[in-house]
């Protein structure tokens, strides 16, 4: 179990810098997560970890070891890939045998401990068949415990999960969660799944275009997202431009043409100032149709454009002039189209940031 | 500086190395020297650089003939009766000139009879299709010098086509002989057209049915749906056929050299392969009897051969002539033909499958029967000459010095087609694409230049070693096969790895394996069937190899393989039997050929579909 260091990673391929002096540090026994859009970096920073790729500038550090040219196999790290990487002409067994015999085992030992971590992913039995005879699901497990078994420094996941069907997944991800728990093992995870990285992960870092844009735990990017990236990237929302009318303390006004918005800027870092524009985030499951305190919320009053029945609640589209308003309310509130209706949204949850 | 240094560093592990130096060795020591000493030996006159025998070349006359003989066609009276005359006089262009018009033909003729065939076969469904797919490939087996006799046997004045035309049937007023340039266009033609065959047929059947189905939908059909879709989509796969045609064309000796040995001397004989072979052959006592305008016809001949590869591989990659294609993958667009249909294919293939393959049936004929020496059609059958193979003691010889030669070169070619291909398929070092260039590019390169690379270069620097040409041929033609029919290793090897998902190799080294680990436990056996198959594939063309093993093996014929003696019995005209002979050579061949494809097919259909790919 390591505390694993980033400083200034670049990695280019050719002209396009898939990573971008990326510094970060991942804690010892941590479920750390890079989650980002197809193409932003976050699975070559998984392979410079690895050693796979190696970085154009910049340090990795295992604890205090400078790790930055070490070849893949000297940095015990433990990895599952995405296709899982299963040796088709090996079964389970000689799979998950393979990284204790590079490094010398006896027979007996070796025998014991496959059996123990395939016991641990819920495979006993299955050692003498071959991967194609497995189901995805036993697939991802015998790729797991093939980089478990070798009790690897750091466990380094890419995008595990993707290959399963939805509720595979679910059930899935909660078992790596707790698995990880159990072993206290410090492991890193990339994913484009928002909802699984927010999850499983006790910190998450989102990135974007190579370069992280948030570091923080699963409701803190969730909830106070530092850029309109993040804010738009995690979840649906309404993204209303304005301009920053007052700031008074924490809370800010934003106005538009025909409404006025108030809300709080998550962060002190940001800066803003009056009369520059800025945007408003608000999330659809943040309205209220009714609300204890309405002086601590904004009221917005517009005609329903269309509504969705989504299944835990409804789902609708409310205009106001020019602006409109994404809204999740009660699934037995089911107003006609066109009519009037009237939500509320807390200040505390709308978030106010600067126009980049 | 120091940045790529580390990278380098990084890049060659032990494993790498070793298989680079194995790599660079072989093609070094056995390609590039050879032919690079042969180039400069052209441009060396009187000591000093020069481009003289060049310039003496391109004034003589020969070379390039001004203004050129162009009637090409003849009635004569002789003692047969009136004789249609084909070729005899022309056309004639002089010899550079003769060796481009006929391997553009071939291409032409070949590109056109192979598209139209594969169209057929890869978007028709009728009636004794899968006896078609076997019959159009035929031609393919090689069976050198022999294929020629019978050519003579049935194409001469007094042979089996005019006799049953004329003295039979009765349906040609008179004999027709056809001889010089049109006659190696057609025997050409006829045993290149399958690789433009295969090209086109897997370039076919790998088209999306949606894309053409799209197109329909949009409107497209018949002509126009081909013209625009389809033909476009599987012209790289066509081109590239064709290209391989050309080249081959160019530096066939087994066609020149079978037409001198049916009809004699000839136009046939004015062409830079032949030219080339024979001022060697006229070289052997001694390398200095060689006039060095030879080695600048030589260096001609390379330069067009190389140019049309390069620019061919510019334009596609070359790796369908493999013979690996990757198969439908969807449901091809296969239709039924109506009556209407059927008439004309069954009449194109059915006389294509015929004339492209009587060479081969001839042989098997010759082979079995006295046909060699009864007239017209045999009259007797016997197993006398297939018995010869293990009788006659110098047949038995050539056998085994064949068997030994190609057994080593296989080996050898295995591993340094695997090690190059590895090294093409997985590495970032500098130089990555010489290596990619090296190991395809002997298929450009005319085995007569290879042959004459060897002669001059080791005779020079190597001589009283064991590499000595005139005291050891046998060795050189084992590496001389081990470079020529490099391609088929490399490139069978290379479309396996492809098939390998690098994370499976990265997943091993994540656990700790070296890279040489990884090679050996995972990359290897991964691929271990391409490798089978094509060792099996580079053993068999190593078997039938002409234009090295019938010009070294001059220098010591004691140590001649098959193809030596094959042509020995068709050029040097040797004693009456020896024909068929050679002709259960043939057969041998054939066997040796259509038991490995039929192997290598076997296993690489066998593999199983590999995870994550």
């Amino acid at each position: 179990m390591v505390e694993v260091k980033l400083q200034k990673v670049t990695k280019r391929f050719g002209k396009v810098v898939a990573v971008d002096s990326v510094t970060l540090s991942i804690k010892e026994g941590e479920f750390f997560t890079f989650l980002g859009p197809s193409g932003c970096g976050k699975t070559t920073t998984l392979r410079v970890i690895a050693g796979l790729e190696y970085p154009d500038e910049g340090k990795i550090f295992f604890d205090d070891e400078d790790v930055t040219d070490l070849p893949p196999y000297k940095r015990n790290t433990g990895m599952v890939f995405q296709n899982y990487a299963l040796w088709p002409h090996m079964t389970v067994f000689e799979n998950v045998a393979y990284g204790l015999k590079i490094r010398g085992y006896s027979k007996s030992e070796i025998r014991k401990r496959v059996l123990e971590v395939l016991e641990l992913v819920k495979l006993k039995g299955l050692e003498d068949r071959y991967p194609t005879q497995l189901s995805g699901g036993q697939q991802q497990r015998v790729a797991l415990a093939r980089a478990l078994v070798i009790e690897p420094k750091v466990l380094l996941l890419d995008e595990p999960l993707s290959n399963l069907d939805a509720r595979l997944r679910i059930e899935m991800r909660e078992e790596l969660k707790k698995l990880q728990k159990k072993l206290k093992i410090t492991t890193i995870y990339v994913t484009h799944d928002q909802e699984e990285a927010l999850v499983i992960s006790d910190r998450i870092a989102v990135m974007n275009q190579g370069k992280i844009m948030q570091v923080g735990e699963p409701n803190e990017v969730y909830r106070r997202p530092k850029n309109l990236f993040v804010a738009t990237f995690l979840g649906r929302c309404s993204l209303i431009e304005g301009k920053i009318e007052k700031i008074e303390g924490d809370l800010v006004t934003l106005v538009t043409d025909n409404i006025k918005i108030k809300g709080i800027v998550p962060d002190r870092d940001i800066k803003i100032k009056e009369g520059e524009p800025a945007y408003a985030v608000l999330k659809p499951e943040d309205f209220a149709l009714q609300i204890d305190d309405p002086s601590k919320a904004n009221e917005f009053e517009g005609t329903v454009e269309w509504t969705s029945f989504v299944g835990p609640f409804n789902q609708m589209r409310i205009s106001l002039g020019n602006i409109s308003l994404l809204v999740n309310v009660e699934p037995w509130f089911n107003p006609p189209l066109k009519s009037t209706v009237k939500v509320y949204i807390p200040y505390e949850y709308v978030i106010i940031l600067p126009k980049e | 500086m120091s940045k790529l240094l580390k990278e380098l560093k990084r890049e060659l592990d032990s494993l790498t190395i070793v298989q680079l130096s194995i790599v660079v060795l072989i093609l070094g020591v056995f390609l590039v020297l050879p032919v690079s000493f042969m180039i400069l030996r052209a441009f060396f006159y009187k000591g000093s650089l020069s481009l003289y025998y060049f310039q003496s070349l391109l004034s003589s006359g020969t070379f390039i003939k001004i203004p050129p003989e162009l009637r090409w066609i003849e009635l004569a009276e002789t003692p047969y009766g009136k004789i249609l005359i084909i070729g005899r006089r022309g056309p004639n262009f002089g010899i550079l000139l003769n060796s481009l018009f006929v391997s553009t033909m071939v291409m032409i003729f070949a590109g056109i009879i192979g598209t139209t065939a594969a169209f057929i076969m890869a978007r028709y469904d009728f009636p004794g299709k899968n006896v078609f797919k076997v019959l159009l490939l035929i031609p393919m087996l090689a069976t050198p010098f022999v294929n020629a006799f019978v050519l003579g046997k049935v194409l001469s004045v007094d042979g089996l086509f005019n006799y049953l035309m004329c003295d039979v049937l009765h349906a040609l007023p008179f004999r027709i002989w056809i001889t010089g340039l049109p006659a190696l266009i057609l025997i050409q033609t006829l045993s290149l057209y399958p690789i433009v065959y295969l090209n086109a047929f897997s370039s076919f059947i790998n088209i999306d049915p949606t894309l053409e189905e799209q197109a329909e939908n949009l409107g497209a059909r018949g002509l126009k749906l081909f013209l625009t879709i389809t033909l476009p989509l599987a012209l790289p796969g066509i081109s590239a056929g064709a290209a391989l045609v050309f080249i081959f064309s160019m530096e066939d000796l087994g066609a020149p050299i079978g037409l001198s040995g049916a009809f004699g001397g000839g136009l046939h004989e004015k062409i830079l392969s032949f030219q080339i072979y024979d001022e060697f052959r006229r070289g052997i006592g001694s390398i200095e009897q060689v006039h060095a305008s030879t080695y600048a016809m030589a260096v001609i001949m390379l330069l067009v051969a190389i140019v049309v590869f390069l620019a061919i591989k510019k334009y596609v990659s070359l790796r369908s002539y493999a013979m690996l294609s990757k198969g439908g993958r969807w449901k091809p667009r296969v239709r039924r033909l109506g009556i209407m249909g059927l008439i004309p294919v069954y009449i194109f293939l059915i006389t294509l499958a015929i004339s492209a393959s009587f060479p081969q049936i001839g042989v098997v004929i010759l082979a079995f029967t006295n046909w060699a020496i009864s007239g017209v059609l045999p009259t007797k059958f016997t197993t006398e000459y297939i018995s010869a193979l293990v009788t006659n003691r110098e047949v038995a010889r050539a056998i085994t010095n064949s068997l030994i030669y190609s057994s080593i070169a296989t080996a050898i070619m295995l591993l340094v087609g695997t090690s190059a291909a590895y090294i093409v398929a997985r590495k970032k070092i500098p130089g990555r694409d010489l290596i990619d260039t090296l190991s395809t590019l002997p298929i450009a390169i005319p085995g007569i230049i290879v042959a004459v690379g060897y002669l001059l270069f080791f005779a020079t620097y190597f001589s009283q070693t064991p590499f000595d040409p005139f005291f050891n041929p046998g060795l050189l033609l084992i590496f001389s096969y081990s470079v020529r029919r490099l391609p088929f290793s490399a490139r069978t090897v290379f479309a396996g790895l492809q098939q390998v998902h690098e994370s499976l190799e990265e997943a091993a080294m994540n656990l700790g394996a070296s890279r040489a680990k990884v090679f050996f436990t995972i990359a290897l056996p991964l691929i271990i069937s391409n490798v089978i198959s094509g060792g099996i594939l580079s053993f068999v063309y190593s078997m039938n190899e002409v234009s090295t093993s019938i010009t070294l093996s001059n220098l010591n014929p004691s140590q001649g393989p098959i193809t030596f003696y094959m042509s020995q019995v068709i050029y040097a005209s040797a004693a009456v039997g020896t024909v068929s002979v050679a002709a259960a050579l043939g057969v041998l061949l054939i066997i040796a050929q259509i038991t490995a494809i039929s192997i290598s097919n076997y296993i690489l259909k066998q593999r199983v579909a590999f995870l994550g790919v």
